[in-house]
């Protein structure tokens, strides 16, 4: 089943910061969402690794080292990970590059629904997860993804390759290590036991150290 | 001695190996290590796997080379002759050299266009070098498995086909929705295979034998060729980061029965988490059956990447206004390389009710085979139909049809001996429906009798390059009444014989028949009539064309093509009797436009973004004796501007921005009509590119239509473009403004080199850079002249450029 878009975020991707969008605009960003959701097809798939180690900085899970202070201050604590992927498929890509031919207005709202759709897609798999580990009696720290912070972009290969992602839900890499299709989202959530405060698991936002990106909310 | 293969596959039982990859894992393979590696540094554990098999029943035994290839590995020659070795030693320690090695490809990894950026022919390379390698050790065959995009498949057929005269098997990695993760279906995806002239073709991995049975029936139902079956081991299932299967070989086996009893499979065997035990009991459960070989389904299909369309059935309309004759529009944008306009045309068509789309870009001022194969691919990255490739140069039918995503439609050959020798080759190769023309060096006979002659001729040369007949679609000529009366009863007559007596298709470019006759729409309607009531299975017609469409629709309801008259109501149900006839029904959707803009002025209109209404205020002015320049300087451009400072003051937002510029856009084209001649001069004209190794372009298209909306010509380049195109456009088209965009922080590398070269080679142009990683910074480190946020600093940038004197 593909979710629901929250039009709240469309917007934010658009860069409505706080303003109304008009009546055309809403009515043509209702009918991009319901093309969208019609061709859109998502997929998931995730895999719990155990987090063997982690000093300075360097992070070993899933047979992989990872340099980055950033995830390792994101999975302080931990002694397990979800390593997670989704996408909502190639469609969509199709759906913007024909717009973006026929009316470039419907690409941009495209490329935000879809945006906010992957994101979506994400966070119904992430309560997912973080259900499964209230179950074990674990908490989950915000989901962090490679390209965030000092986290390279460079352990895509290692996501693609570990959960298998070309066969079971058709996205790979490119030469630029961004994926196709290009609404696709890598991620890793760190379990632990304790307790997470709210605000690091609520605000997407929160877990990008991005200080002046202008979709910060 | 062996027995060939060729003479076995399709004749009787025959049986693959099971799983690999789930095996090596129980034998200590670690996640993430590649399987390939054995061969060479624990190749006793390969060849108890192959034996396994052997000993179990398999026939075919795969090479433990799935993803061997020079993308993964720099010892490709070792490790390709040390996994031949390894069966061959399997074969004779179990005395089964009866078997047969096959040199198994599976997918790269990589992603082909429009999805990825592994070019098609260097995903041949990849795959010829495999094939090349396997040959040398000695395989008997090859098979490409696994494949989830039909089009790498193709590349792997064609390099194995270039690179030996084995046997080739290829099979499909569907999901559970039998749709592949690229959007193609079972029927796209046998058409292509089909046409590749592969040797069988089937279905592998993904799921286990239930949840593959439909898209096995399916294949069973459509394709004439041998059936192979690789089933898992039933779904995959996560466990403990495990992957694990749940199907044991008994339930396994009773599946397969099941299938077998069923539809006509020709060769079983098993994928992920299948072991020796299932397929023993595999071969033990279907060799209690008997072998029912595959037939020959009299069906002729064309295929897009991702659907099939059948021709013989219901009548098919082939869009014909990708194609420069007679059209001063379109001939321009091939000299100047524009291939949106080229795309536009085609989802117009395919809005208006198109089947197939015909493409011909020949211009004898371009380089017709490049722009073949540029406009193939890039028709295909946005629409789902299938092209029909229409030229008469050799390479560019080649070009065309080697980089086409599916099964193609072929424009054409005829009776000429020097044709026939030129075409057939080629759809042998590739695949595909080919039009044939019933003229030959005589001409074209002035009678039914001896075009039903070339007709035969070009059946039986079919015959002997082994394309089947049934690929073969007759077009009978239509040739214009207006010079000789008969002409219209001439192809009726040989529509209806080819139908009747030959048992094949026809098509027809059907508005020919009136060239020289005033009110040509008339005749052209009521002949399209005519020939699909004697018969006509395809016509190329323009779509667009409302009097055509209605003929086409009313035909196929009368004849009882049309089940409940469902295309009929859905294209008319909404149109005004008396009125002419509505264009269609679902013609491209114009989103966002507002019923109540019917009263909006020209700048209200525009400001809003309400692009139909924009154009009809704009009739209005006109017709109310207001001149055109009159209204762009003083209704227009006003209205663009403050829609402009909104965007910059952030009380108008992106979408909104676009939406004015295309509404202005559409006043624009109205006004074009009535200027003539005296067109709206450009401005200036910009060099617009996203750099090399960046295939990401959203951010330079929204800039190219604000550019375009305040009166710039901008040349385009597209995405991924080299420096020296770059500075080579700039120095021959004296270009004084250069906008480059790059979206990640490694392509700004390329930026930079843009630049470092422009200004190496003394290009005197200004440069505007910018993306989403772009910075002042960034610009002023790279050398750029000017950085800007977004479309409207652009804008404004080039204001001060153009507006200033040079």
């Amino acid at each position: 089943m593909t979710p629901d878009i929250p039009r709240k975020e469309v917007f934010r991707y658009l860069g409505y910061c706080g303003g109304e969008p008009s009546a055309e605009v809403s009515m043509m960003v209702e009918e991009c969402v319901a093309q969208l959701q019609e061709v859109a097809e998502p997929r998931t798939t995730h895999q719990y690794f155990p987090l063997e180690c982690m000093d300075e900085g360097i992070l070993h899970f899933a047979g992989i080292v990872v340099k980055s202070r950033d995830l390792a201050k994101n999975l302080q604590n931990c002694h397990e990970v979800c390593m997670m992927a989704a996408t909502i498929g190639a469609e969509v890509d199709r759906l913007i590059r024909q717009a973006e031919v026929r009316r470039m207005s419907e690409a941009v709202i495209y490329q935000a629904a879809g945006a906010a759709l992957v994101e979506e897609v994400c966070d119904q798999l992430n309560a997912e997860i973080v259900s499964a580990a209230q179950a074990r009696g674990l908490v989950c720290r915000p989901r962090f993804s490679p390209g965030y912070g000092d986290f390279s972009l460079e352990h895509q290969r290692d996501f693609i390759r570990i959960l298998n992602t070309p066969k079971l839900l058709g996205v790979c890499l490119l030469d630029s290590l961004l994926m196709t299709p290009s609404k696709s989202v890598t991620a890793v959530v760190g379990l632990c036991h304790g307790e997470v405060s709210e605000s690091l698991v609520n605000h997407p936002c929160e877990r990008c150290g991005c200080p002046d990106c202008q979709f910060r909310a | 001695m062996k027995n060939d293969l060729r003479k076995r596959l399709g004749r009787e039982w025959l049986f693959c190996d099971g799983g690999t990859g789930t095996i090596l894992q129980a034998k200590g393979l670690k996640g993430g290590e590649l399987p390939e590696t054995w061969n060479l540094t624990r190749p006793e554990d390969i060849i108890e796997l192959h034996a396994g098999y052997l000993v179990a029943g398999s026939d075919i035994i795969n090479t433990n080379t799935f993803g061997a290839n020079s993308l993964k590995f720099n010892n490709l020659n070792e490790i390709i002759t040390a996994a031949v070795g390894n069966v061959r030693e399997a074969m004779r320690r179990t005395g089964r050299e009866d078997a047969y090695v096959a040199l198994d490809i599976g997918p790269t990894g990589k992603m082909l266009p429009p999805v990825g950026d592994l070019p098609f022919e260097r995903a041949v390379e990849i795959f010829g070098e495999v094939v090349r390698l396997g040959v040398a050790a000695g395989v008997d065959l090859v098979l490409i498995e696994t494949m989830n995009d039909p089009y790498e498949a193709k590349a792997a057929v064609v390099a194995a086909k270039e690179n030996c005269d084995l046997p080739v098997l290829a099979t499909i990695a569907f999901n559970q929705k039998e749709k592949l993760t690229t959007g193609g279906d079972v029927d796209s995806a046998v058409a292509l295979l089909e046409g590749l002239h592969v040797d069988a073709l089937g279905v592998n991995c993904g799921m286990g034998p239930r949840q593959m049975a439909p898209i096995v029936r399916r294949m069973a139902e459509i394709s004439s060729l041998p059936i192979i079956v690789n089933p898992n081991a039933g779904l995959p299932r996560s466990e403990n980061g495990r992957t694990v299967f749940d199907v044991g070989p008994e339930e396994f086996a009773e599946e397969i029965f099941k299938m077998a009893s069923e539809c006509p499979v020709q060769v079983f065997g098993g994928c992920c988490g299948t072991t020796p035990e299932h397929i023993v009991r595999e071969v033990a459960a279907v060799r209690k059956l008997p072998f029912r070989p595959a037939t020959e389904k009299a069906r002729t299909v064309v295929s897009s990447f991702s659907h099939a369309v059948e021709i013989g059935q219901k009548p098919i309309i082939i869009g014909e206004r990708i194609n420069p004759t007679g059209k001063k529009k379109f001939k321009e944008a091939l000299r100047k390389h524009d291939v949106e306009y080229i795309l536009q045309q085609g989802i117009d068509q395919e809005g208006a009710g198109a089947h197939v789309l015909d493409v011909n870009v020949g211009l004898p001022e371009i380089d017709e085979p490049a722009m073949m194969e540029e406009v193939v691919t890039r028709l295909q990255s946005v629409l789902t139909l299938p092209l029909q490739i229409d030229t008469s140069n050799r390479e560019a039918l080649e070009r065309g049809m080697r980089h086409y995503n599916g099964k193609p439609m072929v424009n054409s050959v005829n009776g000429k001996q020097e044709v026939i020798e030129q075409v057939f080759p080629l759809v042998a190769k590739y695949g595909g429906v080919l039009v044939a023309l019933m003229l030959d060096e005589q001409g074209i006979p002035d009678n039914a009798d001896g075009r039903l002659a070339i007709a035969k001729r070009i059946y039986e040369a079919a015959d002997r390059y082994g394309v089947p007949r049934k690929d073969i679609v007759i077009d009978c000529l239509a040739m214009t009444i207006s010079s000789e009366a008969r002409s219209a009863l001439v192809t009726l007559e040989t529509l209806r014989r080819v139908r009747d007596e030959l048992h094949g298709n026809t098509i027809l470019g059907v508005s020919n028949i009136s060239f020289g006759l005033p009110m040509r729409e008339i005749v052209n309607a009521h002949f399209l009539t005519m020939a699909l009531q004697n018969g006509l299975s395809c016509a190329i017609i323009n779509p667009n064309n409302a009097a055509m469409m209605a003929s086409y629709r009313a035909f196929c309801a009368l004849a009882a093509l049309d089940p409940n008259c469902a295309e009929y109501i859905e294209a008319y149900a909404n149109a005004t009797p008396g009125t002419s006839a509505p264009t269609v029904g679902n013609a491209p959707k114009t989103t966002g436009e507002n019923a109540s803009g019917s009263t909006l002025s020209l700048g209200e209109a525009v400001a809003r973004g309400v692009t139909g209404r924009a154009a009809e205020a704009t009739r209005e002015l006109l017709q109310s004796g207001r001149v055109g320049m009159d209204i762009i300087n003083e209704e227009l451009v006003p209205a663009l501007d403050r829609v402009g400072q909104g965007f910059e003051k952030g009380t108008v937002f992106l979408p909104q921005l676009l939406m004015s510029a295309e509404a202005a856009q559409a006043a624009f084209e109205v006004i074009k009509e009535t200027l003539q001649g005296n067109a709206r001069q450009a401005k200036g004209r910009i060099i617009l590119a996203t750099v090399k190794g960046d295939i990401h372009d959203i951010g330079k298209n929204i800039v190219k239509v604000m550019l375009e909306n305040y009166g710039y010509e901008v040349l385009d380049l597209g995405k991924d473009v080299s420096p020296e195109r770059i500075v080579q456009t700039a120095i021959d088209e004296k270009i004084r403004l250069i906008g480059l965009s790059a979206l990640m922080t490694t392509t700004v590398v390329s930026m930079a080199e843009t630049i470092k070269l422009l200004r190496e080679k003394g290009v005197p142009a200004k440069v505007v850079v910018g993306g989403a990683v772009l910075t002042q910074e960034y610009a002023d480190a790279i050398g750029a002249d000017y950085y800007a946020r977004d479309a409207m600093e652009t804008v404004r940038y080039a204001n001060r450029i153009f507006l200033s004197k040079p």
